[in-house]
Parts: structure tokens; C-alpha cells; sequence
């Protein structure tokens, strides 16, 4: 029962971790229905397309940074050697997973631009929901803790 | 995995669901506060029905496993944390009910706006504005990462 015993000084790594990792789902999920409603609702694409492309901007991305650098400083302490595999999860979501936000930040610039309409704004709306499901994956295995 | 891993999954997943809900239902209002159409308005507010779905959800998740983690792990009912964390999940619903049924007349005054020639409001606008009504959405945010605080450094455990 780590909770019982871990250190104060880990407290704040941990705190800053786990509200960028909810941030970044959080918005994420905005970002999500935000890309399927620039399908199913046509005459607001435009300005939903617009809050997806500014939602990633100024808000999946410094939840991002703000999860992984909590990420770091906590493995740091909690495990200076090496890592269990339930980390290496997180950090096999998390980083390839940058890759794929800034895609999906071109994707939505893209769509912006051409109004929410056209191929970039299906892709996002493919892609959001995929990105969610596998940060679902790395926040399964952070609290489930499988093998560790 | 044993039952103590499986209730703080399930717990964390209400927290999740709780505090991601209150961030994209912060990123739907504040995109509304941009707009002075009432149809952009009212699509943005219909849209943060998603976020009200999955923190209600979140709120009945969060009590219910952590209710049940108090149980298993065995932390006396009386310490400071897991008090305060109740009172705070209590205040939090309470000002998020207050702030939520505000938001819906503002949504239901938008979509009658819409339909009656879509021409930007001044009432809309001081609706949307509304400090007590920010206050009360904002403020049940706030109160939500208080929770989180006390989940992790664990006061009086």
C-alpha cells in the first residue's frame, strides 16, 4: 500500500502528475466531441473546428508537459534504478504519444483553416478518440498497478 | 491484481471522469464566453452535456470506491482527510447543481434566441457574464482539485 508509506517530498511530483494526466484527458475529450460534433453539427464546423485546433494549442499540450514532467521527477524518486513494467507503460503512452498530438495539432490546424470541413477534420476525429483511449490504458495500468 | 487494485482503478476512474469532465466543461464555457451568436453559444453548452454526464458519473464513482477503499485499507473514518475530502465532495455537487441549473436557462435563453433570428443579446451576454454564476462553476472546480490535494498528501493519515 504505497499510499500508506510514501515519502512527503514524493507528494508534490505525484500531485502535479496525476492533474496534467487528468488535464490532458480532460481536454483531450473536449477536443473529441468537439471533432465529432464539426460532423454532425455542419453549420457550427467552422467555429468547432476552431476551439479543437485552440483547445490542443493552449491546452492538451501544457497538460502534456505538465504530466510528464511530474512523470519524471516522480520515477525519479520513487524508483532511481529501474522502473516496473507499469510505468514503462505510462511512459510507452505517453511518449509516442506526443508524436501523435503534434499530428493531431497539424490535422486540426488543418481543419481549421478549410473550415471543418474536409479529410483533416475526419482525421482528427479518428484520432482524438483514439489518443483518449490509450491514455484510458496508461491510467488503468498508474492506479491498477498490474504486476507491481 | 487484488481487490485493492481494482478499487483504486475504479476510484481513479471517477476522478478522472470528474476532474476531466470539469476541465472540458471549463473549455466549452470559456469558448462560449468568446462568442456573442446565440446558435454558437447554445452549440457550445449543448456540447458541455457531455462534460455534466461524465462527472456525474465521476461524483458517484469517487464516493462509492472510495467509500469502499476507507473499508479495505482500514484508515479510521474520523481522519482529517477523509472528513474534509466528504465535506468538500458534498460542497463541490452543491455548488456544481447551483451552477449547472444557471447554465441550463442560459442554454434554453440562447436556443430561443437562436430561433428567433440569431441576433447577438445584451441579456445573453450578462447571463453568460454573470459573476455569481462564474463563481459557482469555477469555484466547484476549485474545490474538486482540493480533493485531489487531500487524496495525495493524505492530512492526518
Amino acid at each position: 500500500m504505497l499510499a500508506l508509506v510514501r515519502p512527503d517530498s514524493w507528494n508534490f511530483p505525484l500531485f502535479l502528475h496525476v492533474l496534467g494526466a487528468i488535464a490532458l484527458a480532460g481536454s483531450i475529450g473536449a477536443v473529441t466531441v468537439l471533432a465529432v460534433a464539426t460532423r454532425t453539427r455542419r453549420a457550427h464546423a467552422a467555429l468547432l473546428s476552431r476551439v479543437a485546433f485552440r483547445t490542443l494549442i493552449f491546452v492538451v499540450l501544457p497538460s502534456w508537459i505538465v504530466m510528464r514532467v511530474g512523470a519524471a521527477l516522480i520515477a525519479d524518486k520513487e524508483f532511481p534504478d529501474k522502473t516496473p513494467g507499469w510505468v514503462d507503460v505510462g511512459f510507452v503512452v505517453s511518449e509516442p504519444g506526443l508524436i501523435i498530438l503534434i499530428a493531431l495539432g497539424i490535422l486540426a490546424w488543418a481543419s481549421a483553416r478549410r473550415g471543418g470541413v474536409g479529410r483533416a477534420a475526419v482525421a482528427v476525429a479518428i484520432l482524438a478518440p483514439l489518443y483518449l483511449a490509450a491514455l484510458a490504458v496508461a491510467w488503468w495500468a498508474m492506479s491498477a498497478k498490474p504486476g507491481g | 491484481m487484488d481487490t485493492y487494485d481494482w478499487l483504486l482503478f475504479l476510484h481513479v476512474t471517477g476522478a478522472f471522469l470528474v476532474l476531466g469532465g470539469a476541465v472540458m466543461a471549463g473549455i466549452f464555457n470559456f469558448a462560449a464566453l468568446q462568442r456573442e451568436r446565440p446558435s454558437e453559444i447554445a452549440v457550445l453548452f449543448r456540447l458541455a452535456r457531455v462534460a455534466v454526464i461524465a462527472i456525474g458519473a465521476g461524483m458517484v464513482l469517487t464516493l462509492g470506491f472510495g467509500l469502499w477503499l476507507v473499508h479495505q485499507v482500514g484508515y479510521g473514518w474520523g481522519q482529517t482527510w477523509i472528513v474534509l475530502a466528504l465535506v468538500l465532495w458534498v460542497l463541490a455537487n452543491a455548488l456544481g447543481g447551483i451552477g449547472g441549473g444557471r447554465e441550463k436557462r442560459t442554454r434554453q435563453l440562447a436556443e430561443r434566441l437562436a430561433s428567433e433570428g440569431d441576433a447577438p443579446s445584451q441579456e445573453l451576454s450578462a447571463r453568460l457574464r454573470d459573476p455569481v454564476w462564474l463563481a459557482l462553476s469555477w469555484g466547484s472546480g476549485i474545490v474538486i482539485v482540493a480533493i485531489l490535494a487531500l487524496m495525495i498528501w493524505k492530512p492526518g493519515a
